[in-house]
């Protein structure tokens, strides 16, 4: 456990009045607070390192602990306990402070190790009081699947804080989308609304189809005789297999779409999307004498 | 209209310890929905997750109403710009 310095986290000198803290921290918070900077890990983590700084200096007694153990803060209690020892009364704690700072919906009270060990778990002060909760605390859930996972609807059971929720998976579910579980958050307060369970979805591709939306891409290979003069392929689709007519003269490159042979549009039961399909015309390699002999007589036709 | 997914502006008022004219200000800036019922205010529970990010926008870092409506609209701008970000790069998996 490395000692912070909440100072430098404030970007403050130690001799910052109790108002330039207060200014350091409106400056800081409103540069790295999670409601301006949504989804932005690292903004979240400065924003918690912030509000420890600001828990810290704001409160008269825990900044003079602070400054006066500094580096050799893992012997702060030690030489607490020998004050204490010393005087005949008790001290008066850590946990009077008037906190100035954010207490927010989202879990801002990651406070470090460092802070727990020199203040204690119960150090903390919880919000001035201004914004508190009603509605249940909004739960975040990643849920990884593969791509043929999603071609159907599905039920799947997941386990969010220790409670099972079994929920459906519409067919057609896009990576990186987002769906809203109503009430499957944290509880409210107070008898507020219960907050949201929020799943946002990592498709994975585990087929040899290409997605885009509702539309799949793929390629099939034509041997160079069936596209020139014609003749008919089977190709593999999302569900199944398709026999395709090949017109002669086909070039290489083609593409053809089957109408409806795509994935499942999200939410629109029985509607598809199509699939795509571009030829890569394979020639011949490794010819023969006669091979060649005959392909230079038919080059002589065209020249 | 569900009544069970409305609550009534008065009792946001006090649940928050805010006054009845910072949830109309919001409205009229077109920051927050309130529905009338039967000449009683309501807001929808959907809309409690934005109703209580302007409350600490606007309690906890000290920003106007007029400073609200900017980062809704950069909010909402971002929010755009990143759904596109996404259909893009699944996009770009067609190319890979």
């Amino acid at each position: 456990m490395e000692f912070i310095d909440y100072y430098k986290t404030l970007e403050l000198e130690r001799s910052a009045t109790k108002t330039d803290v207060k200014k350091a921290y409106r400056r800081l918070a409103r540069k790295y607070h999670p409601d301006l900077n949504p989804d932005d890990d690292s903004a979240k983590k400065r924003f918690q390192q912030i509000n420890e700084a600001n828990e810290v200096l704001s409160d008269p007694e825990k900044r003079k602990k602070y400054d006066e153990y500094g580096k050799d803060w893992q012997h702060a209690e030690h030489f607490e306990q020998q004050k204490q020892q010393q005087r005949s009364y008790a001290s008066g704690g850590f946990g009077g402070g008037q906190r100035q700072s954010y207490s927010g919906s989202f879990d801002d009270d990651n406070f470090s190790d460092f802070f727990e060990q020199m203040f204690g778990g119960g150090a903390r002060s919880h919000g001035t009081g201004r914004s508190p909760q009603f509605k249940g605390q909004d739960f975040n859930a990643e849920l990884q699947l593969n791509l043929s996972d999603v071609y159907t609807s599905h039920k799947q059971t997941l386990t969010v804080n220790g409670k099972n929720i079994r929920l459906t998976i519409p067919a057609g579910v896009e990576n990186g989308q987002t769906i809203k579980i109503s009430g499957h958050g944290g509880p409210g307060v107070q008898g507020g609304p219960k907050g949201d369970l929020l799943i946002t979805f990592k498709i994975v591709n585990n087929t040899k189809f290409k997605r885009e939306k509702e539309n799949l891409y793929s390629s099939v290979d034509l041997d160079f005789y069936t596209a020139l003069l014609g003749g008919e392929v089977t190709v593999d689709t999302f569900n199944g297999k398709v026999k395709l007519t090949i017109k002669p003269e086909t070039q290489n490159g083609t593409r053809v779409k089957l109408k409806g042979k795509g994935f499942p549009k999200y939410k629109k039961e029985g509607q598809f999307g199509d699939l795509f399909i571009t030829y890569n015309i394979k020639i011949p390699t490794n010819l023969s004498s006669k091979e060649k002999e005959l392909y230079t007589e038919l080059q002589k036709l065209r020249t | 209209m569900n009544l069970d997914q409305l609550i009534a502006t008065e009792e946001l008022c006090e649940r928050y310890s805010v006054a009845h004219t910072f949830i109309r200000s919001l409205n009229n800036s077109g920051l927050l929905e309130v529905i009338t019922v039967e000449k009683r205010e309501y807001v929808h529970c959907d809309k409690m997750a934005d109703f209580e990010k302007m409350l600490r926008l606007h309690f906890d870092l000290d920003i106007n109403l007029e400073g609200l409506e900017a980062i809704k609209h950069l909010l909402d701008k971002l929010s755009d710009l990143k759904e596109e970000n996404l259909a893009l790069r699944n996009r770009l998996g067609l190319y890979e």
